[in-house]
């Protein structure tokens, strides 16, 4: 045996405490390892739906007029020099329903035409079931395997094309699709077939909007060239970086705020290590003060410590490592049945594995240096002073917090220049920046909050009560730090329910002002404006049904072009509707400058973005043809959404149609008149839809829709942010023991004194009732913070409503921090009525 | 003999408060190889203070310590850990014993401390558990053994390394008066036997019998010094009547 072995005993002596502490490390570890291993997943998903969308394909040439490109630019395009191979790919939403019976189900799909024979040569389609479309077969067709599932459809089902012409054959399901690729687009709710039976099943063929072309390696350049030559047709080119990056940018908040779940659990898993580790320096003072006595050198004593912190971050990390598999496992198929995040199967990277590994055991590591270096510092003398303990004061032994605070804030500040606009470099140090601040704050404050919050117990509890709220005030820096995981834990719970509540509360009002009337139907195909009008108008209970145009133009400056949505509207309409939210310009001047023509109204985040101000000019132009100046009217916080992150620009009707020729839409919204019931004129709105084989669309619909999918995406966030109370009940757990055991002596001269067993756990449970109780209202002015600055450092598109406060949560989170400390006293209780008196009177200090 | 271990004019102030307490005044004393000294003095004289500086524990405000030769007082830290290490053995009152080891491996502390394994100094190890007569419990925990077995573990430990000199801090302060016999016979004996040089700091005079002279502290300074010789029997009452003459 060697000196080192110490460590170890020392961990085996103590087994409660070192398995409490290694579990809080595996389950940091775990979450960690979790998050990375689903963000991997994410981002190879991405890459491959990217990847599979295109294929073999070079380019994707996309037609700039949502009508579609021409047979001619079709032709021209598959000749160009240097095309090996080309496919075109014409899309329409349609409904479509499955074969009449009991349990008939109608659905609007994006619809997407294919030519099977140059499918095969640019792409190959990742099945999980079935084959792909043969060109001899006109019925097959192919849906996202997860979609039927959930309809319990499967190979061989039969769907309806709604609105067909008479006499056709249904369509046969032939194939399922994987989540990538095709089956990625309309979140899984698409439905392939082959292009000339979808052409031929209505009486207007259906638009090719796009037709991806194979190149001879080394003729990319060629290709571009012809392009701009050849062509007489509007187009943008878009290659597989140019999607992999539209669809990576959706997901990025996901990764960012799993990753902060992570490190929060990483935290309070760390705390835990230190708090264990600086215990075992007090019960060992006298044994460290022999050692040293005995020879053994500062640098000895250190390295037993660090030992110990070794052994627990080995491992807690290799337990959180294969925990952490089973967290991604779970996290994923969680992801993928909500379809928020693009993501499958299960990246077992080494880098990654070795990184939540090493994190974990770098962070044991770190938080066991405090309490090795205070042990290396003992003198021999302490092994001869029964009860002399070196006294730090309160913010001594929280200067190590301190220090992590500032580290926080100072990455803070470098960071944010380098943050994209997106939010997300900033919010992760900043909400980290917070909680940790909640944290220190508690722990400061915990003695005067639990003489306050405290009463009610003792009123409940008697002299227990009285005596478990003076049992909070022993050893300050050790509870207020206990407490303070707790908040950091809760206050996630705080955040998340506050951030969604917040959402949902921007998205109705989002929704509710972009629409006029809050009724709207999206047409498979756009129809003629002036042709269609009047029979929209016509719609029972409408007071205007007005349509809203939707186009790619491009925004020129000097020598420089960007790609921008732009969608016409009816100025009067939206005024008189009350419609739209300006944060920069007068309404009614801006709406009527809209009618006056040459006037854009420019959505917030493209304005904050590009430094627009009402007043300046943009050039706006189809590409090719010359650009017209647009002079910015107003600034507004929502706009319709668009193939743009930032949205669509609005512009006129008129100017749509007389600058830019685009005289046919596929959303019209309707304005009900005063006094018609909701019901009335939805089922109206609905009638009509159906008329035209058209989607019908509600405001209010919309914002549920938005409100469910939000709720199932931070439902995984809300799991993850009770592992990390888990873990922080755990150093409760731990301090309460520690708290026994120090007490003893006391304990048992109370039992002498005549209190029951039942007593002295009621004692135990009032002092964590309490710690858990100031825990829950600390975590909620934590929590709050945390939300207001995330609110307020991300896009005024998503949180345009500002910060709304969810009240039965918060009153959720106190119970709860109360529940996890009382649950967590019940072992320290009975440890404490189990103390004997005898061997408790004789020990002491 | 030659002197095994000096100390000249040993001073030590502790901070109080604004001021400050000598809790040794110019202390100087010398022991001879294999000589057992005990240093006797009530509660406050600095005896105890005096046995930390002897033993490298602390550092005096002034003077020297010399341990076989070599100045301790001027040492850092780790040249003084290191010299403890090899030349002193302590047995204190309480709390001897590293709870997490087992008897054979307390009595190899020093050993341990020094990089070395149990079974390399083996032999020596259960030499020394043989001595106090220990042999048959040596794979015993501390919480397994009555307070006078781990003394006597203690006492074996601190003999392991043969140190140049052995100090014990009222070692029978937490014992009964037939279990405290027993490890002042065990102290005498490794003296008397092998030759080990010992200091003894007590207020017990039937502790001090045992020694070959008793250094009498007051006030921070030694008075006076008695000598009793080697005697087997260890009989108290000359040194009891010596302090009653000297008023003690």
């Amino acid at each position: 045996m060697r000196l080192a072995a110490l460590a170890w005993r020392s961990l085996a002596a103590r087994r409660l405490r070192t398995t409490l502490t290694v579990l809080g490390i595996a389950l940091g570890v775990a979450l960690m390892t979790g998050t990375l291993i689903a963000n991997q997943a994410a981002g190879e998903t991405v890459r491959r739906a990217a990847g599979e969308l295109f294929g073999k394909a070079e380019l994707r040439v996309q037609a700039f007029d949502p009508a579609g490109f021409t047979p001619r630019a079709i032709t021209t395009l598959r000749r160009l020099p240097g095309v090996t191979a080309a496919a075109a790919v014409a899309d329409r939403r349609l409904t479509v329903s499955t074969l009449p019976g009991p349990n008939e189900h109608v659905f609007n799909l994006l619809v997407i035409g294919v030519d099977p024979a140059d499918e095969a040569q640019v792409r190959t389609y990742s099945l999980t079931a079935g084959s792909m479309l043969s060109a001899g077969s006109p019925r097959d067709a192919l849906v996202n395997a997860t979609w039927a599932a959930q309809y319990g459809l499967g190979v061989g089902d039969g769907l309806i094309l709604t609105g067909h012409r008479i006499g056709l054959e249904p369509l046969r399901i032939v194939g399922l699709l994987d989540d990538v690729g095709f089956g990625s687009l309309a979140q899984g709710s698409v439905l392939v077939v082959n292009r000339d039976a979808l052409d031929a099943a209505f009486q207007i063929p259906s638009p090719v909007t796009s037709i991806d072309l194979v190149v001879a390696p080394g003729h990319e350049a060629d290709v571009e060239t012809a392009l701009d030559r050849d062509m007489t047709e509007p187009f943008i080119v878009e290659k597989v970086a140019d999607a992999e990056l539209q669809l990576s940018r959706a997901q990025a908040g996901f990764a960012g705020i799993a990753f902060l779940f992570a490190l929060i659990a990483l935290a309070v898993g760390a705390f835990l290590v230190a708090n264990a580790q600086a215990m075992s320096l007090r019960e060992r003072t006298r044994e460290i003060g022999l050692l040293r006595a005995a020879g053994a050198t500062r640098r000895q004593v250190l390295a037993l410590f660090l030992r110990q912190g070794w052994t627990i971050g080995l491992i807690g990390s290799a337990l959180g490592v294969a925990g952490g598999i089973a967290i991604a496992v779970l996290m994923i198929s969680f992801l993928r049945s909500t379809r928020a995040v693009l993501v499958a199967g299960l990246p077992l990277n080494p880098l990654s594995l070795g990184l939540a590994f090493a994190a974990g055991l770098l962070v044991t590591l770190a938080a066991s240096a405090l309490p090795a270096l205070a042990a290396a510092r003992v003198s021999p003398l302490d092994a001869l002073r029964p009860s002399r303990q070196p006294g730090r004061s309160l913010w001594q032994r929280l200067r190590w917090l301190l220090v992590i605070e500032l580290l926080v804030v100072v990455i803070g500040v470098v960071l944010y220049p380098l943050d994209r606009g997106d939010g997300l470099l900033t919010t992760v140090p900043l909400a980290l920046g917070v909680l940790l601040a909640g944290w220190l704050v508690t722990a400061v404050l915990l003695q005067p909050i639990a003489r306050v919050i405290g009463r009610p117990f003792e009123w409940f509890f008697g002299a227990e009560g009285m005596l478990g709220r003076a049992n909070i005030g022993r050893d300050r820096a050790r509870t207020g730090l206990t407490v303070g995981a707790l908040v950091l834990a809760l206050a996630a719970i705080v955040t998340l329910g506050a951030v969604a509540e917040s959402a949902r509360a921007s998205a109705q009002r989002w929704v509710g002002s972009i629409i006029p009337g809050g009724y709207a139907i999206r047409l498979g195909l756009a129809v003629d404006i002036e042709a269609s009008k009047a029979d929209f108008e016509a719609t029972s209970g409408a007071k205007a049904a007005t349509p809203i145009v939707e186009f790619p133009l491009v925004a020129r400056e000097a020598t420089k072009q960007t790609e921008v949505s732009v969608a016409g509207i009816d100025p009067t309409v939206y005024e008189d509707a009350g419609s739209l939210i300006f944060v920069e310009g007068t309404r009614a001047v801006a709406y009527q400058r809209l009618r006056d023509g040459g006037a854009v109204l420019v959505p917030q985040g493209a304005a904050e973005r590009d430094g627009l101000k009402v007043g300046d000019v943009i050039d706006l132009a189809v590409p090719g043809a010359k650009a017209r100046p647009f002079a910015v009217a107003g600034v507004i916080a929502y706009t319709l959404p668009a193939r743009s992150p930032d949205g669509a620009f609005l512009i006129s009707l008129a100017d749509a149609a007389d600058q830019f020729g685009v005289t046919r839409a596929s959303l019209w919204a309707f304005v009900p008149q005063d006094g018609v019931t909701a019901a009335a004129f939805r089922a109206a709105v609905d009638e009509k839809a159906q008329e035209y084989a058209a989607e019908p669309l509600s405001a209010a619909d919309l914002a549920d829709s938005l409100g469910r999918s939000l709720d199932r995406l931070l439902g995984l966030f809300d799991v993850l942010a009770l592992l990390a109370v888990v873990i922080a009940g755990l150093g409760v757990l731990n301090t309460l023991a520690m708290g026994v055991a120090e007490r003893r002596r006391e304990i048992a001269i109370l039992r002498s004194h005549g209190m029951t067993t039942g007593q002295v756990q009621a004692m135990v449970v009032s002092e964590a009732g309490i710690m858990g109780a100031v825990g829950g209202l600390a975590a909620i002015g934590t929590g709050l913070l945390v939300a207001w600055a995330i609110v307020g450092a991300t896009s005024a598109r998503d949180f345009g409503a500002g910060l709304a406060i969810p009240w039965p949560l918060l009153i959720s989170v106190v119970l709860l921090g109360t529940a996890i400390a009382a649950l967590a006293s019940i072992y320290p209780a009975r440890l404490a009525a189990h103390t004997s008196m005898v061997g408790g009177i004789q020990h002491f200090e | 003999m030659p002197v095994i271990l000096e100390a000249h004019d040993l001073v030590k102030r502790y901070p109080l408060g604004e001021g400050s307490v000598e809790a040794l005044r110019g202390a100087s004393l010398a022991v001879a190889k294999g000589e057992f000294v005990a240093i006797m003095g009530s509660s406050g004289s600095g005896k105890s203070t005096m046995l930390h500086l002897l033993g490298g524990l602390d550092r005096p405000t002034s003077g020297q310590v010399m341990i076989d030769g070599v100045n301790i007082s001027q040492l850092d830290d780790e040249q003084a850990t290191l010299t403890r290490r090899a030349k002193t053995g302590f047995v204190f009152q309480f709390f001897n014993l590293i709870p997490t080891l087992n008897v054979t491996e307390n009595v190899a502390l020093p050993f341990l401390i020094a990089g070395d394994s149990v079974n390399q100094h083996r032999v020596r190890v259960d030499e020394l558990l043989e001595l106090v007569g220990l042999s048959d419990k040596a794979a015993h925990r501390p919480d397994q053994l009555s307070a006078g077995e781990q003394q006597r573990v203690a006492l074996a430990r601190a003999l392991a390394t043969e140190p140049a000199i052995l100090l014990a801090d009222e070692p029978t302060g937490n014992l009964d008066y037939t279990t405290g016999a027993e490890i002042l016979d065990l102290l005498w004996d490794s003296c008397d036997r092998l030759g080990q040089t010992i200091v003894l700091v007590t207020h017990d005079a039937r502790a001090a019998a045992y020694a070959d002279r008793v250094l009498i502290v007051r006030d921070g300074v030694i008075r006076d010094e008695i000598v009793l010789g080697r005697r087997p029997d260890h009989e108290a009452r000359p040194l009891i009547a010596r302090l009653a003459a000297l008023g003690l």
